[in-house]
């Protein structure tokens, strides 16, 4: 496929709200078929009608190409293919496949279109699908993120799964003569009308030979029998008895094992390094100059690292500021038309609307990703082709960009995509592959697993992009009547294109989502105008990306704003709200914690908050104690609209997951820069949230969005402003800058 | 130096300071045990050692020799679950499951020695592990439902 | 106590520690009445200041078991983190035992913001001993009043500190802790100092 670089060019970008205009494409070209990757080894006597399912003599392998980060899809694929195809998910081997443009992210388009996702009409839905056609035939992207796997995977695996059952049957009937019509599939075979059960398996060789049946209808949700229901999830067994591997647990004969230091100034040079101390220590085998730094390989992962803390570096300086307080001063600097990203929102005229006036500034700091399993990457190159073990979202890219360090052809690179002990965002990014690439390439024919510590995973994460807003919120005879909100933003895509040596054109929409695209339809005024800064620390996606820091603004203001005209602040944001199914989430969750105002007396208080993402609407509510020691969480509802529950389950665990990852963070987290590196080394300087400080928790899933959503990101917006709004309801004590414990102790 | 792991004698030839945990996964293949931290932040490195849970990247190599260690893949498999692994899959508690060993094997270690423990209890022996995808509800779900499985049995 | 099953692991966390080889501390009061009591309140001052300091006074704290961080690698003063609590065994016997992760280690653990260890049993210095917070006075009168030392004498407040290697960790805690002020044998000696002049305190008339 064309490098990624080139089709940049064309100006054409996921993510931008430049449409496309002008640029011609056949609809065949849109529209034609790929290639099934499955075909290229398929066995003798096997079928594989479509990328998503293989049969053979033996077994079933259903194909779960996205990448599971622990948000369940690995699960949730195969069971949206097992559902039509009639097997139970014991049955059938289920695999991530290989990376190929079959597997490409229809999803993405909802996002790369100047429509807001709550935006449904007839014109929003034709831009999509002239985004996504256009994406198909010049850019098809494989790649998981933004929520995306669900909607991506909904429709095309439930009809991968039609056409195999579908097949199947065809060859049932070719082979005993009875009609299809008279045939049923069940547990994983066909069954002939007098009950003769013929497996699957033992119809691979004959389905293999008819051309796929492709007209299929899928069936009616009040028929599933496994999707919307409880699931056991196919990796919960493995992830309780300590059998799942991840990429840090690759094994193999022959492996070395290494680990890095770059600059922890990030971008900045290594002027120097003296080794000399290290290569002495037991177990190294090498130290080697890579890209930015050094690799130390050596027998165990625990000597390379301590090696590699024998090495005394000289790192140039950091190419922006070096003091944390600059990058705010920078950001302060920011509002200026010359910055003006977009001016995203315009309703009626905040400038003459009516009522008291509310001002405000909000600051939202970096906050690191830092997942549990730290990051890693195992490469074997050899002269004919390089493979390699990691838990990655972008799967194609990453063969590429590999194959630019070995010079392979792309083709030539097999990425074995795992497990990740999460992710977070973090591993959308390539630099631990690129080194742990070079470390391979310069040692060929020796497997090699690069392993950071959890410092330089730390030293080395692009954090949550720094963000401050500032906003006038006014409001008359006890109504909110204008929202004015701007928000200076370091910007994440424009960071993350430059390690890729792509530049991007038009307004980066990540830097108003959230806020541009809250409903508030009964709102007579609206400004939300994003401004873009570059120059600060390299920043990536962080779990919600733009949504959590501008939530936190917009929310927070509007909460201000509510209680300045004296209203009841789930009331008034029912009121300004005017999207049916955004209304319906914030009655739920009104319903289920019995709301009755925010101040329950005794030093008790519970903070709403609403927040709009990846298509989904979520309302939660915080409830609150101030005692002699600190701020107590007590208690958390979660209301969301995700358009179709498959696993009610898996659900309800990224609500509470996902809010207690706002929550935690927003209380005690953050990365601050102090002679150009990030000052917080390891999780006792960067906690979130243990289980002692975790409230009860209780969530509610509606389904009246037209179109299916995802959820692993979307509980996250409204976490922190939902517990900030609640200690001003328990405290009078209005917070504006996160963390929070700098300002109020936490018990 | 010796020492018995999951019931198997095994001898190893390391530095006295190499810390248990990178015994277990690197000398030993045993990588059910996880490196998250590095320094008892996170207990994702949590065995039991003589009978208690230890953070073994805090133990040195020296201290294990002619120790008793139980990891993960000790305590129970998929085809006979411990009962505390077999609450964690009765309530689906794990997400990106990369802690879970470390909370399994603190979680057995809590009931061995409480086999009763209340909120405020499993909230002061749990704290000690970290789960950055925020499983903590379905973890004290499953700790309470596993107390009752093991005073049953 | 709860059950046999914790019974058994106190036992073996109270064990008898093992002396380390290397601090050889030397007990060697000065002659009787060879000191002023001018002279032991300022021997008293600077146990004082060691008694106070966060390597010491961390672990001395009262009946909420709860060790503290403070001092300058910790920055802001709070209680350990991960809601430890000792418990009233003070070894984390009823709750989590600090052996978790302050795993028994001869030599010292120096990565920075690791669990401090020792080769002895970590745990919290008993509840009569409470040090975190308290003045002068109040660490003064506890510490020379058998009924509150554990029924010791000045000499034997001094052996003490030779064999409980877990208090010559003060002195040298690794990881970029600040030690504890002056040295063990000086503390000892103003241990000592302060024993001869009759264990004077501040606030004695």
């Amino acid at each position: 496929m064309g490098r990624l670089r080139t089709i940049g060019r064309r100006s054409f970008l996921i993510g931008s709200a430049a449409v496309l205009g002008g640029v011609a494409f056949g609809v065949y070209r849109a529209n034609r078929p790929f290639e099934n990757p499955n075909l290229a080894d398929l066995p003798e006597g096997a079928a594989s009608f479509n990328p998503w399912v293989i049969i053979d003599s033996d077994k079933i392998t259903l194909i779960a190409p996205h990448a599971d980060k622990g948000q369940g899809v690995f699960s949730a694929q195969a069971a949206l293919i097992a559902e039509e195809l009639d097997v139970e998910l014991d049955q059938v081997e289920i695999s991530f496949g290989v990376p190929d443009q079959a597997y490409f992210n229809t999803a993405f388009a909802d996002a790369a279109v100047p429509f807001p996702q709550y935006d449904f009409s007839d014109m929003a839905e034709g831009a999509r699908g002239f985004v996504g056609g256009t994406l198909r035939a010049f850019l098809p992207i494989m790649g998981t993120g933004g929520s995306s796997a669900m909607p991506d995977s909904y429709d095309k695996l439930r009809h991968a799964g039609a056409v195999a059952r579908e097949t199947l049957k065809a060859a049932a009937a070719q082979q005993s003569g009875i009609p299809t019509a008279e045939l049923k599939t069940e547990a994983g075979a066909v069954i002939l009308p007098d009950g003769t059960s013929l497996a699957y398996t033992a119809l691979a060789g004959v389905a293999g030979q008819i051309k796929p049946v492709t007209d299929v209808t899928l069936k009616d949700p009040s028929d599933w029998r496994l999707l919307g229901k409880p699931m056991q999830r196919v990796d919960m067994a493995a992830k309780s008895t300590g059998t799942q591997n991840y990429g840090i647990d690759h094994q193999m004969d022959g492996l070395l094992h290494a680990t890095i230091k770059v600059n922890p100034r990030q971008g900045g040079v290594m002027n120097g390094y003296d080794d000399s101390a290290a290569r002495n220590m037991r177990g190294v085998i090498d130290i080697i100059e890579i890209t930015g730094g050094v690799a130390v390989v050596a027998d165990n992962t625990w000597r390379a690292i301590q090696a590699a803390n024998g090495i005394e570096f000289d790192w140039g300086p950091a190419p922006y500021p070096a003091e944390q307080a600059d990058h705010w001063d920078v950001l302060s600097n920011s509002f200026t038309s010359e910055k003006l990203n977009a001016e995203a929102r315009v309703v009626g005229d905040v400038d003459a609307a009516p009522g008291e006036a509310v001002t405000a500034e909000y600051r939202s700091p970096y906050v690191a990703h830092a997942p549990l399993e730290p990051l890693n990457a195992t490469v074997l190159v050899t002269d004919e082709r390089v493979d390699i073990w990691t838990g990655h979202q972008v799967q194609m890219m990453l063969e590429t960009v590999v194959a630019d360090i070995t010079g392979h052809a792309a083709e030539n690179v097999h990425l074995h995509n795992m497990f990740m002990g999460g992710s977070f965002g973090h591993r959308l990014e390539f630099d631990f592959v690129k080194q742990a690439a070079e470390i391979a390439n310069s040692m060929r024919g020796t497997p090699v697993k690069m392993t950071y510590s959890r410092e330089e995973d730390f030293a080395h994460d692009f954090p949550r992009h720094i963000t401050m807003g500032r906003g006038t919120g006014r409001h008359k005879d006890g109504q909110v009547t204008s929202l004015d909100v701007e928000i200076a933003a370091q910007s994440v895509l424009t960071s993350q294109m430059s390690r890729l040596g792509i530049s991007l054109p038009g307004p980066d929409v990540q830097l108003h989502e959230g806020a541009w695209d809250v409903p508030n339809l009964n709102l007579p005024n609206i400004r939300v105008r994003s401004y873009k800064e570059t120059g600060l620390a390299p920043v990536s996606s962080w779990r919600s990306v733009g949504a959590a820091p501008n939530s936190f603004v917009y929310d927070t203001l509007l909460d201000e704003t509510i209680h300045a005209a004296g209203a009841d602040p789930l009331l008034e944001r029912i009121r300004l709200m005017g999207h049916d199914v955004s209304v319906k989430v914030l009655e739920t969750v009104g319903e289920m914690c019995n709301w009755s105002g925010h101040d329950l007396g005794d030093g008790r208080g519970r903070g709403v908050a609403y927040a709009f993402s990846f298509g989904v609407p979520v309302a939660t509510v915080v409830e609150v104690s101030q005692g002699d020691a600190g701020i107590k969480l007590e208690e958390v509802w979660i209301a969301a609209d995700v358009g179709t529950v498959i696993d009610p389950v898996n659900l309800e665990n990224l609500a509470f997951g996902g809010t207690i990852w706002g929550l935690g963070h927003a209380i005690n987290s953050e990365i601050t820069y102090a002679d150009g590196m990030a000052q917080q080394t390891n999780y006792h300087a960067h906690e979130g949230m243990r289980m002692y400080q975790t409230p009860k928790m209780h969530f509610t899933a509606l389904e009246n969005t037209p179109k299916i959503k995802g959820f692993g990101e979307p509980p996250v917006p409204p976490a922190a402003p939902a517990l900030g709004n609640a200690i001003f309801a328990a405290t009078g004590k209005r917070l504006r800058e996160m963390p929070f414990h700098k300002f109020i102790d936490f018990v | 130096m010796r020492l018995t792991v999951n019931g198997q004698a095994r001898e190893v030839d390391v530095e006295d300071d190499m810390p248990l945990l990178w015994v277990l996964r690197d000398e030993l293949g045993l990588t059910g045990t996880k490196y998250g931290c590095g320094i008892a932040q996170c207990g994702a490195c949590t065995v039991h050692m003589d009978g208690l849970a230890v953070r073994s990247c805090q133990v040195a190599a020296a201290t294990a020799d002619g120790a008793d260690i139980v990891t993960i893949e000790g305590l129970g498999t998929p085809e006979a679950l411990h009962a505390v692994q077999a609450a964690w899959v009765e309530h689906q508690v794990a997400q990106c499951g990369y802690c879970q060993s470390g909370q399994i094997m603190q979680a057995a270690s809590l009931l061995n020695l409480n086999p009763t423990p209340t909120d405020d209890d499993i909230d002061i022996v749990m704290s000690g592990n970290l789960c950055r995808c925020g499983t903590y509800p379905r973890i004290r779900a499953a700790v309470k439902t596993a107390a009752v499985k093991m005073q049953g049995a | 106590m709860k059950t046999i099953g914790l019974a058994v692991v106190a036992a073996a966390l109270f064990a008898a520690p093992v002396f380390a080889a290397g601090e050889n501390v030397i007990i060697d009061p000065p002659a009787e009445g060879s000191v002023s009591v001018e002279d032991g309140l300022s021997a008293w001052a600077r146990v004082y200041e060691v008694a106070s300091h966060p390597r010491c006074s961390n672990c001395h704290v009262g009946s909420d078991n709860r060790p503290m961080w403070s001092g300058p690698s910790y920055g802001k003063t709070r209680p350990h983190g991960m809601n430890i609590n000792a418990g009233d065994s003070r070894i984390g016997v009823e709750t989590i035992q600090c052996s978790t992760c302050h795993s028994y280690r001869e030599g010292l653990n120096d990565t920075p913001h690791a669990a401090p260890q020792v080769a002895m049993n970590w745990q919290l210095a008993p509840v009569e001993a409470e040090w975190f917070g308290k003045s002068s006075v109040e660490v003064c009168n506890q510490l020379r009043d058998p009924d509150r030392n554990g029924g010791r004498d000045y000499l034997e407040t001094a052996s003490h500190l030779d064999h409980d290697l877990i208090l010559h960790w003060a002195w040298n805690p690794g990881g970029g802790r600040e030690p504890a002020p002056y040295d063990l044998q000086s503390h000892v000696n103003d241990v000592l100092a302060w024993g001869v002049a009759g264990t004077p305190c501040p606030d004695d008339e």
